[in-house]
C-alpha cells in the first residue's frame, strides 16, 4: 500500500505547478484570456504542449506520455488551482479519451492534439439532454455522398475555435435507446456556431447542424461504450479540479480570518468559525480521497471505473456546494466581489457540478453500479 | 499510488480470518451477530485464547508479550475481529494502560501488572470522566491527598464502562489543588476491592447497564501505586488519550452495517415493492456508501503512513468525526428502515438463552436500541466538538 506520488509524477507535478503559477499569478490573468477572441490565450496553450502537459493526459499507445487516471488527476488538481481557461477539458480530455476510445483510433490527430496544433470539441449534450449518456435527438442519415447529420449540440466546451467537433447522432431508435447512436467526426466549417462565455469564464458554444456532412468513427454499443469512457475521463477530471480549487478556497479563507478583525479580534478566533473550518477540512478530505480511489482505479474494469468516478463526482457535487458557500459566507461581503479572486473560485467549484453531471446524477449511478 | 495490501499482508489477513473461525467459539459470536448481552465470561474467554495465541496485547512492543505490529497489520486485525462478530477486546488494560506503563511505569510496576493484563488476572476501568469534568477532563475534582506512604483518595468518577466487572481502575486524581488544572494532576492505580469504594450502574436511554458511577470515601491507595511522579499524570492521561488508535474510524462497524441495511432494505417492502428500489431511500444508501467509500480511503492513507512512521496527528480527530457520524447514520437508516417493527421492546431478548419468538422480523427487535446506544459514540473518547477544538488548534495557527 502507497498513498504517494512516484518520483517522477512529483517532478511533472512541480513542473506543471510552476507553469500555471507564472502564467495565472493573478485573477485578471483567467478574465483577461477568458475574453480574448478564442476563449483563451493560444500561447499558453502551445507552451502547455511544449511542456509536455497535454502529453500528460495522453496514453503512450497513442503518442502521449500519461493519459491514466492518476495523470488526468495529477494535471486538473493544479489547473484548479489556477483556474487557467485553456481547453484541457475540452480537447485534452474528453476529445482525446473519445478519439482513443474506439476500435480504430485517431491517432493522426491524437499527435496533432499532443503537440498543440489541432483542436477539437466533444459535441454530447443537447439542450434538453441533462447529464443522459443515451440521450440523441440530432440525426444521422446515410446518404450517396456519406452520412449527413441534422440537430443541435449544447454547450460544447471550446466548441467555437475547434476545427473538428465529435459529435453523437442517433441512426436508428428512439430518443432514449441504448443502440442506434453514432459518433462522428465533423470539420467546424460551415457549422453555425453561436459562442458565449459561461458564468465561470470557460467557453462554450451552440452547434447547429444542417445537411453536415460527417465521418463515422464508432456506433451502437462502441459509441455507448466510448461515451460513458468519455464522460469518465471528463468526471474524473473535473472532480480532480475541483480538489484543487476546494484547497484554496480553503487555504484562502483561513489566511483571511487570521487578518480579518471584527470587535477588536480577528474573525478566526471565534469557535463557531472555527469549528466550521473543520467541517471544510473535512470535506476536503473526503474529496481528496475519494478522488484518488477513482484516480487509482480508472484503469480497472468498467464497472469498478464507473461506480468510483461516480462517487467522487457526487462526492465533489455535495463537497463543493459546502465549501463553495462557507467560502463566501465566512469571508463576508468581500467574497461578493468580482475582484476578489476567491468568488471566482467558489463559482467556478459550484459551476463543476453542472458539468459531466450533477451529484444527483452520480448518486443515482452508483446506486444502479453498487451491487448488494 | 498503489491501494492493495502487499502478498504479506494479505496472507496475514488470510492467517487471522482462518484462526478467528477456527477458534472463536461460535455461541460468543452468534450473541455478538444478534446484539445480545455478553457475560464478562465472554469477554474473558475470546481475551484468553488471543493471549494463549500471542495477539492480545496488539499496541504492545515484543518484550513485553505484545505483537509489535505495525498499524496496517493492526488495522487488519481489528477489522478481522469484527467482521468475524468477535467481542471487542476491552481497551481498558491492554490498549490504555498497558502503553502506559510501559512508557512511564517503574520496573516493578511493568513486572507486576502487565502479565496479569494478558492473563486475565486483572480487569481494569478507567477512572477518567467526573460529574463536572467531561470534555473539560483537566477540571476533575477528585482528590488523592498524600499521608506519606499512602494517599487518601475522596471523589467520583462516572461513565465507568464495564465497571461492574473490573478489580482494578486507573484513576487520574488531583494531588495539588493549588496548582493550575493540568498541572496538579497524578494517576493512580487502586485496587476496587479497597474499603470505600462503591459502584453504582447507571442505565443507559437503551436500558442496558454498560456504564457505572464509582465512588471514593477516604480510599487508602499505597504511594507505590502511582504511575510515574505525583503531579505529572496529565502527561500520562494525555499519552493514553492520543495513543495511536487506528480503529477509531470504526470502518468496518460501518460495512457490516451497511450491508446489513441493503438486506433488511430488500426484506421490507414499500408499496409493494422492496425499500430498496425506493429512489429516496435508496439514494440515501448510495451517499451513505459514497461517504463510507471515502472515508475508507482516508482512514488507509492515514494508517500507511502510521505503518511508515508517521504519528496521527489531527488526522485522528478528523476520522472520529467523520466516523462516528457515519456509523450514526447507518443506525439511523436501519432504523427508518424497518419502519414501525422498531417499536417492540423486548428486554429480555437479549438475555443468553432467549428462546420465544420475536415480534416482527429476528432482527428488527435490537435496531431502534442500536441507534439510541450509538449516539454515544459521537459523545465519549473526546467529543466531536473537542475534536474541532483539536484540529483547530493544532492545525489554523489562528
Amino acid at each position: 500500500m502507497d498513498f504517494s506520488l512516484s518520483e517522477e509524477r512529483k517532478m511533472l507535478q512541480e513542473t506543471i505547478a510552476r507553469f500555471f503559477e507564472s502564467h495565472y499569478d493573478k485573477i485578471d490573468k483567467h478574465h483577461f484570456n477568458a475574453n480574448l477572441p478564442d476563449g483563451f490565450d493560444n500561447k499558453i496553450w502551445q507552451e502547455s504542449a511544449d511542456l509536455g502537459i497535454i502529453s500528460a493526459l495522453i496514453s503512450p499507445d497513442f503518442g502521449g506520455l500519461g493519459g491514466t487516471g492518476e495523470d488526468i488527476s495529477l494535471v486538473f488538481e493544479l489547473i484548479g488551482k489556477s483556474l487557467c481557461v485553456e481547453p484541457f477539458l475540452s480537447t485534452g480530455v474528453l476529445s482525446s479519451t473519445a478519439l482513443s476510445s474506439i476500435k480504430k483510433p485517431k491517432t493522426k490527430i491524437l499527435s496533432e492534439i499532443i503537440d498543440g496544433s489541432f483542436l477539437v470539441s466533444f459535441a454530447h449534450s443537447e439542450m434538453n439532454s441533462r447529464y443522459e449518456e443515451c440521450h440523441v435527438e440530432t440525426k444521422a442519415v446515410s446518404s450517396p455522398k456519406g452520412w449527413i447529420i441534422d440537430g443541435n449540440k449544447s454547450f460544447v466546451l471550446n466548441g467555437d475555435t475547434s476545427k473538428k467537433v465529435i459529435v453523437s447522432a442517433r441512426i436508428s431508435g428512439e430518443i432514449n435507446d441504448k443502440n442506434g447512436i453514432g459518433i462522428f467526426l465533423i470539420d467546424k466549417d460551415n457549422i453555425k456556431t453561436r459562442s458565449y462565455n459561461t458564468i465561470d469564464g470557460y467557453r462554450a458554444a451552440e452547434l447547429e447542424f444542417k445537411n453536415s456532412s460527417g465521418e463515422l468513427i464508432a456506433k451502437d454499443e462502441e459509441a455507448l461504450k466510448c461515451i460513458i469512457k468519455t464522460n469518465a475521463a471528463g468526471a474524473l477530471a473535473l472532480s480532480a479540479e475541483a480538489l484543487g480549487i476546494m484547497q484554496i478556497c480553503f487555504d484562502t479563507t483561513l489566511e483571511y480570518l487570521k487578518t480579518r478583525k471584527q470587535f477588536g479580534k480577528s474573525v478566526g478566533s471565534f469557535q463557531a468559525i472555527q469549528h466550521r473550518l473543520v467541517d471544510m477540512m473535512l470535506e476536503i478530505e473526503q474529496v481528496k480521497s475519494s478522488v484518488m480511489l477513482a484516480s487509482a482505479t480508472f484503469e480497472a474494469d468498467e464497472k469498478t471505473r464507473e461506480k468510483h468516478v461516480s462517487a467522487a463526482k457526487n462526492l465533489v457535487g455535495r463537497a463543493g456546494k459546502i465549501i463553495a458557500e462557507e467560502t463566501i459566507q465566512m469571508h463576508g461581503g468581500i467574497a461578493m466581489t468580482w475582484e476578489y479572486s476567491i468568488a471566482h473560485y467558489a463559482k467556478r467549484l459550484i459551476m463543476i457540478d453542472h458539468l459531466m453531471g450533477d451529484a444527483d446524477h452520480h448518486r443515482d449511478r452508483f446506486r444502479m453500479l453498487s451491487s448488494i | 499510488m498503489n491501494f492493495e495490501y502487499s502478498e504479506k499482508e494479505k496472507l496475514f489477513r488470510i492467517e487471522i480470518k482462518d484462526w478467528l473461525e477456527n477458534t472463536l467459539p461460535k455461541s460468543i459470536s452468534d450473541k455478538v451477530r444478534k446484539h445480545q448481552r455478553l457475560s464478562k465470561q465472554d469477554y474473558q474467554t475470546f481475551m484468553t485464547i488471543l493471549n494463549d495465541k500471542g495477539w492480545l496485547a496488539t499496541h504492545w512492543p515484543t518484550e513485553y508479550g505484545g505483537t509489535g505490529w505495525n498499524a496496517i497489520e493492526k488495522h487488519i486485525f481489528e477489522e478481522e475481529i469484527i467482521i468475524a462478530s468477535a467481542p471487542r477486546i476491552v481497551p481498558f488494560g491492554t490498549i490504555m494502560l498497558g502503553p502506559v506503563l510501559i512508557e512511564f511505569g517503574s520496573e516493578e510496576q511493568k513486572k507486576y501488572y502487565l502479565p496479569r493484563i494478558l492473563n486475565g488476572e486483572d480487569w481494569w476501568a478507567q477512572g477518567y470522566s467526573e460529574p463536572g469534568a467531561g470534555s473539560d477532563l483537566a477540571s476533575l475534582k477528585t482528590r488523592a491527598v498524600n499521608m506519606g506512604d499512602h494517599y487518601i483518595v475522596n471523589g467520583q468518577k462516572t461513565w465507568t464502562t464495564l465497571g461492574q466487572h473490573a478489580n482494578k481502575i486507573f484513576c487520574l486524581v488531583k494531588t495539588d489543588i493549588n496548582s493550575k488544572p493540568q498541572s496538579g494532576i497524578s494517576f493512580l492505580l487502586i485496587d476496587m476491592d479497597t474499603p470505600g469504594i462503591e459502584v453504582k450502574p447507571i442505565i443507559t436511554l437503551d436500558g442496558e447497564h454498560e456504564v457505572n458511577e464509582v465512588w471514593f470515601t477516604d480510599v487508602k491507595v499505597p504511594i507505590k501505586n502511582l504511575v510515574g511522579k505525583e503531579n505529572e499524570g496529565w502527561t500520562y492521561a494525555k499519552y493514553l488519550l492520543t495513543f495511536e488508535r487506528t480503529g477509531i474510524a470504526g470502518v468496518p462497524y460501518s460495512k457490516t452495517a451497511l450491508n446489513h441495511l441493503k438486506v433488511i432494505s430488500q426484506k421490507t417492502f414499500k408499496n409493494g415493492k422492496p425499500l430498496i428500489e425506493d429512489p429516496v431511500f435508496s439514494s440515501e444508501i448510495a451517499e451513505l456508501e459514497i461517504d463510507l467509500l471515502a472515508m475508507e480511503i482516508f482512514n488507509l492513507r492515514t494508517v500507511s503512513a502510521a505503518s511508515k512512521g508517521k504519528a496521527p496527528g489531527m488526522e485522528s480527530s478528523l476520522l472520529k468525526i467523520k466516523g462516528t457520524l457515519v456509523r450514526q447514520r447507518t443506525t439511523e437508516l436501519l432504523r427508518k428502515a424497518i419502519g414501525p417493527q422498531a417499536l417492540p421492546y423486548l428486554p429480555e431478548q437479549f438475555d443468553e438463552g432467549w428462546n420465544d419468538t420475536s415480534i416482527g422480523p429476528d432482527y428488527a427487535g435490537t435496531i431502534a436500541k442500536q441507534y439510541f446506544n450509538m449516539r454515544k459514540i459521537s459523545i465519549y473518547g473526546g467529543s466531536n466538538e473537542i475534536q474541532k477544538n483539536i484540529v483547530a488548534k493544532a492545525s489554523f495557527g489562528l
